[in-house]
């Protein structure tokens, strides 16, 4: 049960950082240069490993920007997505030194420094393979953690100036290390870019207000722009991208000029949290648990707080349930959604278009299913016969396209 | 791939077709009088034997032109046995009905050499002299002619690549990417001439003539010759499989055993030369990954790597065996990684069970022949499993020796009760070895071996096993992966007997652990492989304890030879060579739904109409229609019509015995000629629980209310089958020509889902544990022919292979004391997994379901564990109107064994 992720310069074989999670012991130098060495060796000979499996697990090499290989070994069930992890950790390394510096590499020493910085969104990024744990801001990471809340569209004409105002483009709100709302602009970044951004300001953890440099892997890997976070209430962001000016100073008054009327709404909106769905849907009580996936958004909702506090659940924690989903959506349900395949994908790819799917086990049943961009996996009571899952599946699947209080 | 046939054809016209084409010269042999066996000559210095001799006549079309004769004739031969004879009084009478139908017909075999010569074949194509095509690449050849060629491995074939756009309307659709440039204007060019001849040709003022050499696909690959063969595979075929990417290595790892080995610990490499093996030259790589997974990072030992060498993607598998180290390098295309992972352990199995060990496998003397022949055979079955069918299909879809079931475990029919105790009844008399009859002075006789268990085959099905669990398995791969039981199903076999020592799993065991007072003899094992037509009969034999202890070379007995083909002989003699391929294609146990579309409204207006027209010439293996059912139940189940009509009715007209099935079916339709002892049908519907079909007597109102006591009576936490249905019944067709159909009649046919119409497409039930899986029959798509199916299949399989992983982790959990702490703990608890298809239209309007007016066809495919008492787990594909539960299944399907 463990996740590491080993990043090496490809051409000296220094190794740059190498971070864990789970109950194996630290990973030493010599293995290291052994993992290294292997891939060297293979390369040599005009032969590339692509993927190994180990009993539960893999074991991945990965070169990004012909400079640095990243190695990355997971076991415990969730080692499917240890490719995008990969991938989503040689990003987080793209947004803080820029992709030119890891290309060259030439200050090797400096570059692992500069690096610390990103360790803690990288364990972030960790914490979604580990089986053992439920990730405090990123669930699966194909998608963005979100809140569906009616105040949403409201919100967003407020980011769009609050944007505008500091000569932004890209602006969000964070509640809880939930995405929102956003700018009417923001789906321009990709999906990573945008959790990059989302998880520095919950790696700045409690900043009132600060500015970093960073570096947009897809849209701009190479200049540099300012994000500038800025909290407003307890567990409230507000983020965005902007260019040099204004100073920080001067955001600081706009942020109020901007925000200080709608304080009240931001708290009706924090008060949707543990439920993340608007009140307006309802859910059936044989749901104890339910995710929503938004495909072309990209932007996922999460929820185990489905009928109010007054309801005790029964026996299942809810970080179970929350774990449950995930392992069923990374496993299973993904499927549904060919969107998100990578580019090249060596798992064994199912012929035929799959349409729902579900498990049976002895604590719960899980189903899914699709219905136009919405993917919805839900989780049952195991006393629930299998039709009127999906009887009730789709019912909210249409419910939550049909609802006007949802705005994505 | 496509390029990979090409060359894998191109040695074949040098290796002259004699080579390959084979047993014309050997079926002129007479297996006379004499008392010598013809396998004699074939014994190699070791003792063991392989001699395969397969009727010259293979074409289906023949078969059922001239079925009776073949088999007449070789009942002739046989009855000469000397003691065949005395075994059963049977088979008199069934002989007579034999001799009674025999249809003098001239042998034919004309055709044979047919698919060879195809090889041989020329293309001419002559091209305008005025014709100049735009060549980007200023290329003379593709200036002059149109097309692109690129030089074949060998370095001096021309092959064709490409066609420019202009001239492809010159060629096509005679010529084809992959044939072979061979002359211009009579002249044979090679990549060294080509542009001499080239030069003549712009000088030439006649119009030039390009002569192709027609490639086919690989029919020269021959397991039979593969496993008769003694010495080293030919080099055509190592260049092969080294263009494959094919490898194996065995590593030692212990430098102090082996200093004096000059390659480093290498035991053995195949295909050699070493220095060209990507395998050997990359060892370093999979060595160094397989000591330290375990080790520093606390991972298991890697199982398989997947590596892109050559734009090729290969599985590289690992079966450590101590300090050592076997890989099996396997390119994806042909074997995928579910598949990869499962045939190492298979080929860990073989090799076991013929060497006693990995390292005794590597180490032993003068075996590197052996285990190339052994290693190519494995090869060539994997890569080309089913060619010989598939071979209109491209190269991508076939994946005959990956199917999902295959790669489990052996498949087995469910056979009537009747069928089962015969053929039990002469395996055991086999095993019981009782020769008093044979052998006057049996007191001064002790007997060479004593059979220790065997199993039958029938075109690659388990009929029945008397094996060990793990020998069963053991022997199961040898079967498969030598080749040995495509052959059974795709040809039918004059002769085949394999004699080999090995040492079986049990003995292996002990000599662990030796300690137990119950422990097996210190002795000798041997497998004897006895083929005849479609069966094969594998036995163990010990020699050892009670037996003569052999020693030395051990040839094989002609005496026990004589036993198994005799016990087969009798199987023959009982006819069920004639019954089974009419019960394999009866589709009853349990039978499934070929014909898909007819579940869906638009479906069942076709099937309706069709049947009123009575469509004989439907192109289709049509089903039996409605209406034809209905007046052939008409007069013993006239009654039932008030109250249970639609169910039985229904039902019926969803049976696959048709009478016209059979024109469609290919080589399956033997049964036309039936002279089949009736009497094994006669109640083979008993299988079925008698309580049921006593119920089925009972019509009318009590029938209804009764059923669905019962089915209420059943747990089930699903309220919607609780629909009543008749789930078996008796087909008595009594209007039907008797004689024709005479052993199909009584069967009965099992439907296993709930719901009034037969929604099951497909089903695995597995038990890993005995190596066994239950599933229709493997022809069950050619059968059907039906696009719909043939796609619901496939989808079935490979979402079969993913729900298999998952649910692997229940069954690990369960079967190890380890703590639950490397397993994740959700996914232990998964114990049925579902996923729902859809149909795409293109599949459905190829039914003839058009667009406009289909509802969207879903099928379900579910994989469910049931745990207790070992596990079995079941997989099912069945049409989504009906939903099913799966334990209540399970419980049906365990009845109809």
């Amino acid at each position: 049960m463990s996740v590491i992720a080993i990043a090496v310069a490809s051409e000296s074989g220094v190794p740059i950082f190498s971070r864990k999670r789970g109950n194996n012991d630290n990973i030493q130098f010599s293995t290291i240069a052994s993992l290294h060495g292997i891939n060297m060796f293979t390369k040599c000979h005009n032969l590339s490993l692509i993927n190994t499996q180990v009993e539960n697990g893999t074991i991945l090499w990965k070169e990004f920007c012909k400079s640095v290989t990243l190695i990355g070994i997971a076991t415990g069930g969730l080692e499917y997505d240890l490719e995008l992890l990969l991938s989503c950790i040689h990003d987080a390394m793209v947004f803080f030194i820029g992709k030119k510096d890891l290309e060259n590499l030439k200050n090797i020493d400096q570059i692992k420094r500069d690096l610390r910085q990103c360790y803690p969104i990288i364990d972030y990024l960790l914490e979604t393979l580990d089986p053992n744990t439920v990730p405090r801001s990123t669930i699966v990471l194909d998608s963005i953690q979100s809140m569906l809340c009616p105040q949403a569209q409201q919100l967003q004409q407020v980011l769009d100036n609050y944007a505008q105002t500091v000569t932004g483009r890209w602006a969000c709100l964070s509640i809880h290390g939930h995405l929102v709302a956003t700018s009417s602009d923001f789906y321009e970044l990709d999906v990573r870019e945008a959790r990059l951004l989302l998880l520095l300001a919950a790696a700045q953890d409690g900043v009132p207000l600060r500015d970093s440099l960073v570096y947009l892997p897809q849209m701009s890997p190479n200049v540099a722009f300012r994000a500038v976070t800025c909290k407003l209430l307890a567990d409230v962001y507000v983020l965005v991208i902007c260019g040099v000016t204004p100073p920080l100073s001067q955001i600081d008054e706009i942020v109020l000029q901007c925000w200080e009327s709608y304080a009240h709404i931001i708290k009706e909106a924090k008060l949707i949290h543990p439920r993340n769905f608007p009140l307006s849907i309802t859910f059936d009580p044989v749901f104890i648990g339910i995710m929503v996936v938004n495909i072309n958004k990209r932007r996922c909702v999460f929820s185990r707080h489905l009928h109010g506090s007054n309801q005790k659940s029964r026996g299942m924690s809810g970080v179970h349930r929350i774990d449950i989903l995930r392992t069923f959506y990374v496993t299973t349900a993904r499927d549904l959604a060919p969107e998100f395949k990578l580019e090249r994908d060596d798992r064994e790819v199912i012929d035929g278009a799959v349409s729902e799917m579900y498990w049976c086990s002895e604590y719960h049943k899980c189903h899914a299913q699709r219905s136009g961009n919405l993917l919805c996996c839900a989780l049952y009571a195991p006393t629930v016969p299998n039709h009127t899952m999906r009887l009730l599946t789709n019912q909210i699947l249409q419910d939550l396209s049909t609802n006007k209080d949802i705005f994505w | 791939m496509n390029s990979f046939k090409t060359k894998m054809n191109y040695e074949s016209p040098c290796d002259s077709d004699n080579d390959w084409t084979n047993s014309s010269e050997d079926s002129k042999y007479s297996d006379s009088e004499s008392s010598v066996p013809d396998w004699d000559s074939d014994i190699g210095e070791d003792g063991e034997l392989v001699y395969v001799k397969i009727k010259s006549i293979t074409k289906p079309v023949d078969e059922s032109k001239a079925p009776l004769l073949e088999n007449c004739e070789a009942f002739k031969l046989r009855s000469d046995f000397k003691r065949s004879s005395t075994r059963r009084s049977t088979k008199g009478r069934i002989f007579k009905v034999l001799k009674a139908r025999k249809v003098t017909n001239k042998l034919n075999g004309n055709e044979k050499k047919k698919d060879v010569e195809d090889n041989n074949k020329f293309v001419i194509i002559q091209v305008s002299k005025n014709m100049i095509f735009s060549s980007e690449k200023n290329c003379q050849i593709e200036k002059l002619f149109g097309i692109s060629v690129e030089t074949h491995a060998d370095g001096k074939t021309l092959i064709v690549a490409d066609f420019l756009p202009e001239s492809k309307a010159i060629y096509t659709p005679k010529v084809k990417t992959g044939f072979y440039l061979h002359k211009i204007n009579g002249i044979e060019v090679t990549s060294f001439n080509i542009n001499n001849v080239l030069q003549r040709v712009i000088e030439d003022v006649d119009n030039p003539k390009l002569t192709f050499q027609v490639v086919t696909e690989g029919y020269n690959l021959d397991i039979e010759k593969l496993l008769t063969s003694k010495s080293t595979p030919e080099n055509s075929l190592t260049q092969i499989l080294k263009d494959a990417m094919c490898s194996v290595l065995y590593i030692c790892c212990n430098d102090v055993e082996y200093q004096s080995n000059d390659d480093k610990g290498v035991l053995y490499c195949f295909p050699r030369p070493f220095n060209q093996n990507f395998l050997y030259n990359t060892r370093g790589a999979y060595l160094t990954l397989n000591h330290l997974a375990p080790k520093s990072l606390g991972t298991s030992e890697p199982t398989v790597s997947t590596v892109l060498h050559k734009n090729q993607l290969i599985n590289i598998t690992y079966a450590s065996h101590y300090s050592d180290l076997l890989l099996v390098a396997i390119p994806s295309g042909a074997i995928d990684v579910f598949a990869a992972k499962r045939v190492i352990n298979d080929i860990v199995r073989v090799l076991e069970f013929l060497y006693g060990s990995l390292k005794t496998c590597f180490t032993k003397p003068n075996n590197v022949d052996k285990l190339d022949g052994l290693f190519s055979r494995f090869f060539v079955t994997l890569l080309f499993g089913s060619l010989g069918e598939n071979k209109n299909k491209s190269p991508s879809e076939v994946h005959g020796s990956s199917y999902f079931e295959e790669l489990l475990a052996a498949q087995a029919v469910s056979l009537p009760l009747e069928v089962k105790i015969q053929i039990d009844d002469a395996i055991t008399e086999l095993e019981a070895a009782d020769y008093r009859e044979w052998i006057d002075d049996v007191e001064n006789f002790q007997r060479l071996y004593t059979v220790i268990g065997s199993c039958l085959y029938y075109s690659g099905h388990v009929l029945s096993s008397h094996l060990e669990d793990e020998d069963l398995k053991e022997v199961y791969a040898y079967l498969r992966l030598n080749g040995i039981l495509k052959l059974s199903t795709e040809k039918e076999i004059e002769k085949l007997v394999i004699w080999k020592e090995v040492f079986i799993n049990e003995h292996r065991k002990q000599s662990k652990n030796d300690v137990s007072e119950n422990r097996i003899p210190d002795g000798r094992w041997f497998i004897l492989i006895v083929g005849k037509g479609h069966f094969i009969l594998a036995t163990l034999m010990e020699a050892g304890g009670c037996t003569e202890d052999a020693v030395g070379v051990t040839p094989p007995s002609p005496f026990y030879v004589e036993e198994c083909e005799s016990c087969l002989e009798l199987l023959f003699e009982v006819g069920l060579n004639k019954y089974l391929p009419s019960w394999f294609s009866s589709n009853s146990q349990p039978q499934v739904e070929v014909t898909p579309e007819y579940l869906t409204k638009h479906g069942r207006k076709l099937r309706d109409a069709s049947s009123k027209l009575d469509v004989r010439s439907s192109s289709k293996v049509s089903k039996p229609h409605l209406d034809v059912k209905r007046r052939h139940n008409s007069t013993e189940q006239i009654n039932t019509g008030s109250t249970s009509d639609n169910s039985i009715n229904n039902y019926h007209s969803t049976s696959q015995h048709n009478l016209y099935a059979q024109w469609y079916n290919g080589p399956l339709k033997q049964y036309r000629h039936s002279s089949l002892d009736v009497s094994y049908s006669e109640d083979s519907g008993s299988i079925k629980s008698n309580s049921e079909l006593s119920e089925d007597r009972i019509v009318g109102r009590r029938a209804d209310r009764e059923q669905k006591n019962r089915r209420d009576s059943s747990e089930s936490d699903s309220d919607w089958d609780k629909q009543d249905s008749s789930r078996s019944s008796n087909i008595d067709m009594t209007d039907m020509r008797k004689a024709l159909l005479d052993e199909l009649n009584h069967v009965a046919v099992h439907k296993i889902t709930a719901g009034e119409e037969n929604v099951l497409f497909h089903f695995v039930h597995l038990e890993s544990e005995k190596g066994i899986l239950i599933a229709p029959v493997k022809n069950i798509e050619v059968q059907a022919n039906n696009a719909l199916y043939t796609y619901i299949l496939k989808t079935f399989r490979s979402a079969s292979k993913k729900i298999h992983d998952l649910l692997q982790h229940s069954i690990k959990f369960k079967q190890s004391d380890l703590p639950s702490n490397p397993l994740n703990k959700i996914l232990v608890a998964v114990k049925e997994y579902g996923m729902l298809f859809e149909a795409p239209g293109e599949i459905l309007s190829q039914c003839g379901i058009s667009k406009k007016n289909c509802e969207p066809f879903y099928f379900w495919v579910v994989g469910r564990v049931f745990s207790e008492p070992e596990p079995r787990e079941l997989y099912l594909c069945y049409h989504e109107s009906v939903p099913q539960d799966l334990t209540e299944i399970a419980y049906l399907l365990s009845y109809l064994e």
